[in-house]
């Protein structure tokens, strides 16, 4: 179970995350979803630990200062200050916006480099899971990463993530700049990887209405706040937030 | 065409690969301008001088201990000074060229001047390649520089770690994500790239004496390679490599030795006015696609 505790980062004196908690059990779906700087990709690198590079980077080089407070937890335990390659050996594994592969790698070599933390047999057992889940990608085996398009690239982002063997996935804005058959792949790979994995998901989105039939419970963040949260039932009945974030 | 042109300029072009492949690597993993690197070449030289001759050690005891010494010596210059100035990239430049001009100043301090110091050859005699002459340690430097292109390559595409190595020059952010650990890698890669500088020095340095000057010229050498080839992109240092060898040997054959220097640093100023990523700029490319 992984569980932020009154999270707040700002930048500077920009307030970008403003007490947030959410908690996603074992085996979960959990939705963030709100607009363009709503907080959906701080709370990620607040929940996966790259906000302690980017805090570590800036002070560093005079940059920015962020300051954070709150908790992180997972199964209990404290791991805020945890960095983001440990949290990553905890099951804890991000799969960021805009999916940052390595471009100049081909997809077998990315997912490769995606499992560095699994011995040989999960690597190849992982590997034909994403090959199944996503056979588009057979095809693309060694074609350079940066030459697929934003759907083949999503898909090899969210194979590397889980080549990391995680319990914990976090999918930033997975669906950002896809067409809808193509959404409907990636969307359709949350329930699958939760069901034949065990994984829990937490996924951000902007526009909800193609994950919130797979998520348990779905929180709404407006200005790096939580202004709504409930179960999908529960955000569905609400017409304001169906009008807003679900489109219908 | 001559024949010793071919022969020597492939020479020249293993020679130039070996100085300038370590540099490379340290920019390609962890964007860090190694300008101590050149000091490290010249400091390895020394300690196996120093331990063969001095010590009284075996020679290839005495060489592997001084490249281990080098690599040794790049994680600590790592762990100490680089990790807290990483991603300044002023700062980066400042440090490491401090910490080169320290050493090499201190080995002058120290009493290591003029061309009175050696190391030995790993073998004496001649072949003929092509009819041409060429020595045994030239030889060595040509299948050792070879050797280690095609051991990197191999690094890289199996083993964990060279995977990690290669992940980390491609997006460090996005490697740290997957739990690979961006400090130790770098520690790594600046520790290899100092080992790669210490081999260079014990290949070459039998060809000629051992002078502490040589470590700004093979700095400048390796950043010109880097530069022409794209700086952080290995087949980019190679392809530079075999570039700027003929090309040096080729003024060298009809003009006089030290144009060497000048066609390395017009190659620098060439390639930054006309294409500033260097002959295999694609990277940049493909991170925008991405």
């Amino acid at each position: 179970m992984l569980e932020a505790r009154e999270v707040m980062v700002f930048y500077e004196n920009m307030l970008a995350l403003n007490n947030i908690s959410i908690t996603c059990p074992d085996n979960g779906v959990i939705g963030v979803f709100g607009a363009n700087s709503a907080g959906k990709s701080t709370l990620m690198y607040a929940l996966s630990g790259i906000i302690l590079d980017i805090q570590h980077k800036e002070k560093m080089r005079g940059g920015e200062r962020i300051t954070l407070f709150g908790q992180v937890l997972q199964d209990g335990e404290d791991i805020t200050d945890l960095k983001a390659h440990l949290r990553a050996r905890r099951g804890l594994v991000l799969c960021p916006e805009r999916r940052r592969l390595f471009p100049e790698s081909s997809v077998a070599e990315n997912l490769a480099i995606g499992g560095h933390l699994a011995t040989k047999s999960q690597a190849k057992e992982t590997t034909e899971f994403v090959m199944e889940m996503f056979p588009a990608l057979k095809a693309l085996r060694s074609r350079a990463a940066g030459f697929l398009s934003g759907g083949e690239q999503q898909m090899v982002a969210i194979g590397r993530a889980l080549m990391a063997q995680p319990t914990m996935l976090l999918l930033d804005e997975p669906l950002l700049g896809l067409a809808p058959s193509i959404q409907h792949i990636v969307v359709e790979s949350i329930p699958q990887i939760r069901k034949e994995r065990g994984i829990s998901v937490i996924v951000t989105e902007q526009y909800a209405r193609p994950v919130i039939p797979y998520v348990d419970y779905a929180y709404i963040m407006e200005n790096g706040s939580t202004v709504m949260e409930g179960t999908r039932e529960e955000l569905l009945d609400n017409p304001d937030i169906k009008a807003a974030y679900f489109g219908c | 065409m001559h024949l010793d042109i071919l022969v020597y300029g492939f020479i020249q072009s293993c020679a130039l690969l070996l100085m300038a492949f370590g540099f490379s690597l340290v920019y390609g993993v962890s964007r860090l301008p190694n300008f101590a690197h050149g000091a490290l070449y010249v400091l390895t030289g020394f300690v196996a001088w120093a331990l063969f001759k001095q010590a009284g050690l075996p020679y290839p005891l005495a060489a592997g201990l001084s490249i281990l010494i080098s690599g040794l010596l790049g994680v600590a210059i790592y762990y100490v000074v680089l990790r807290r100035v990483r991603g300044m990239e002023v700062s980066e430049v400042i440090a490491t060229y401090a910490i080169g001009l320290a050493v090499l100043e201190g080995l002058r301090y120290a009493g290591f001047r003029g061309g009175s110091y050696s190391l030995p050859a790993l073998s004496d005699g001649v072949v003929f390649i092509f009819d041409v002459p060429v020595d045994h340690q030239r030889v060595w430097l040509v299948a050792l520089g070879l050797f280690m292109v095609v051991a990197i390559w191999l690094f890289t595409r199996y083993t964990r770690v060279g995977r990690s190595l290669k992940g980390m020059a491609q997006d460090e952010r996005a490697a740290m994500m997957l739990g690979i650990d961006s400090d130790r890698t770098a520690a790594l890669a600046v520790g290899l790239g100092s080992m790669m500088a210490g081999i260079a020095a014990l290949i070459i340095f039998p060809l000629g004496s051992l002078v502490v000057e040589e470590g700004y010229k093979v700095l400048i050498y390796a950043i010109a390679v880097c530069v022409v080839g794209g700086l952080g992109s290995w087949p980019g240092t190679v392809v530079a490599s075999f570039v700027l060898g003929y090309s040096q040997y080729i003024t060298v054959s009809y003009g006089k030795p030290h144009y060497q220097m000048v066609v390395m640093l017009l190659a620098i100023i060439v390639t930054l006015v006309i294409r500033p990523s260097g002959f295999f700029g694609k990277q940049k490319q493909l991170e925008e696609r991405v």
